[in-house]
């Protein structure tokens, strides 16, 4: 195997078109891209932007029409890897209900090493590790449906990492989950990302969870548009809004304080960074890691 | 108002025979419903029905709790003994215009009867103390060697596996939208029997497109963590047949054999 070291996903001129009334509509129009190993990379862009169908390409879900995706060097469209692919690069789902298989939580983490032909010990021990990283232990032989949604969404992340991946994509698992819920399976993704070192690709539309990210890539019409650290994505406030997205609140704030003659940076993302801003001193900067989600 | 329906109506618990190995149950039962259809005597009844009275007590059952759950068969019981009564040749017993009952028919019916109450009180044993999960499993393990004949085991399991997940699921959306539909007027509860089944239209509609659009994303969800179909699976829960399992299959299936031949 072609192993390139430090390129996880790598997209070239990936175009995906789907017909529509007879004419071909690309959803995807040349997308050059590659995420390094270890990244958080954040993808935004309004409905229809090509986001998610983006996603579903880096674990082989989608084929590319046009172009090519390699994960680790391999091919998406070379049938012979697909199940290396579908390991190495775990999906998450932003309807929970929809991804849950099993009656139990227990079964149903067990249920992608199961397909994978793991030896029954083996599939043991990871499901109990995996429930244990995303805190789910004492769920462990429950029915699913008795889940809060955060629940849900962990146990899904759990059967994930009980594949053993390098990567996980999570395609909005926030959209349909409650403050609470959001926060407990943010901080499970950025805990994986910074601890076990997985590569997290997170599509969301919510621009705070975009901002606390290493890079951003926005998409708009199946193109990428910009593609930066979030410090210079959102200070770019006019163009975000043409693209009918918008910066997070206190980036937006900041933005207006400027324009009235408040001397204040354009970059700042976080209230923390913020209030930093304002005063001109380092106010307790004493990160709250779970706080800044919201 | 669905949440009291448990399917299959699973009774956890730790008796013996929760706790036997569920392809033994399974084949225990089916060996029951065998001589059911052989046996042709009182004595013969008696002796099953003591079994399963036997069975009942050893699994800690609530005998009233089982025995209640013949009842939704009523109807069908009354029907069968009374088709059975006066369809028999025989000694007459009473007449009613040109229909008449004889004392035949009436035995007839009666054992007929009881023959489906001992079916269902069998089969319920077996569905009271397995839990769907395992149920699952030892159909598949049992009807795995079918394959090679072309029936697809694994996926008739998955299939049953999948359908108890989403029945409590697809109940709590019945409700949201019964309820959503009920505060823009719908009725759902007067009128007569086809003016209800007409109000369940605009119940099933978004029941049933919901229930599509979740069958595709459950599908997507399934191929992106390597479902494949069976093969080359493993399952984490691995089944033991222990020598009490064996013991138990035998003796229920030895017991059960001589009321067959000689009864």
């Amino acid at each position: 195997m072609n192993r390139i070291s430090d390129k996880i996903i790598e997209a070239e001129n990936l175009v995906y078109s789907y017909s529509s009334d007879g004419t071909d509509v690309p959803a995807l129009d040349g997308i050059n891209l590659s995420i390094a190993r270890g990244e958080f990379v954040a993808v935004i862009g309004r409905n229809g932007s090509g986001k998610s169908t983006l996603a579903k390409h880096f674990n082989a879900l989608f084929l590319p029409t046009s172009g090519a995706v390699r994960v680790n060097g391999m091919d998406t469209k070379d049938s012979r890897h697909l199940w290396k692919i579908r390991q190495t690069v775990g999906m998450v789902f932003q309807n929970p209900d929809n991804q849950i298989v099993s009656t139990t939580v227990e079964e149903d983490v067990a249920f992608g090493p199961e397909n994978l032909g793991v030896p029954p010990d083996e599939i043991r021990k990871r499901v109990d590790l995996a429930l244990e990283w995303v805190g789910m232990s004492e769920h462990k032989r429950h029915a699913p449906h008795l889940l809060s949604g955060g629940q849900k969404q962990r146990v899904a992340i759990a059967g994930v990492l009980a594949m053993r991946p390098e990567c996980i994509v999570l395609d909005e698992p926030t959209a349909m989950l409650d403050p609470s819920g959001r926060r407990e399976v943010l901080d499970t993704v950025k805990r994986l990302n910074k601890e076990d070192g997985i590569t997290v690709v997170l599509i969301t539309h919510f621009m705070n969870e975009a901002a606390l990210c290493d890079r951003v890539i926005v998409m708009d019409a199946g193109r990428i548009v910009m593609d930066d650290a979030p410090r210079n994505v959102f200070s770019q406030v006019e163009a975000i809004r043409r693209l009918h997205l918008d910066v997070p609140q206190v980036t937006q704030l900041a933005h207006e304080l400027a324009r009235s003659g408040v001397e204040i940076p354009l970059d700042v993302l976080t209230v923390h960074e913020f209030a930093d801003a304002l005063c001109g001193s380092k106010l307790g900067s004493a990160q709250s890691s779970s706080g800044e989600w919201m | 108002m669905f949440r009291n329906i448990t399917l299959g109506q699973y009774m956890p618990g730790t008796s013996f025979v929760h706790r036997l190995d569920p392809r033994v149950k399974i084949l225990i039962t089916l060996v029951i419903i065998t001589i059911l259809f052989m046996v042709d005597t009182v004595q013969g009844y008696g002796l099953v029905f003591l079994f399963i009275l036997g069975a009942i007590l050893v699994a800690q059952l609530p005998v009233r709790f089982v025995l209640y759950g013949v009842r939704p068969l009523l109807f069908i019981l009354v029907l069968t003994f009374g088709f059975h009564l006066f369809m028999n040749e025989g000694r007459t017993l009473f007449s009613i215009g040109p229909l008449v009952a004889t004392y035949e028919g009436a035995f007839r019916g009666f054992t007929m009867a009881f023959r489906l109450v001992l079916l269902v009180l069998g089969t319920s044993i077996l569905t009271l103390t397995t839990s769907p999960i395992e149920l699952t499993d030892g159909l598949e393990n049992l009807m795995s060697p079918m394959r090679r004949v072309g029936i697809p085991a694994h996926e008739l399991a998955m299939m049953m596996t999948i359908a108890l997940r989403f029945i409590p699921t697809l109940l709590e959306e019945t409700e949201k939208i019964m309820k959503a539909q009920m505060a823009r007027g719908a009725d759902f509860e007067t009128g007569n029997a086809l003016q209800r089944a007409k109000s369940l239209i605009p119940l099933l509609v978004p029941l049933f497109v919901n229930a599509f659009r979740r069958a595709d994303e459950l599908a997507m969800a399934m191929e992106a963590r390597c479902y494949r179909g069976g093969e080359g699976r493993t399952r984490m829960k691995q089944m033991k047949l222990t020598a009490r399992d064996v013991l138990a299959g035998m003796a229920v299936t030895a017991g059960m054999v001589v009321i067959g031949v000689y009864l």
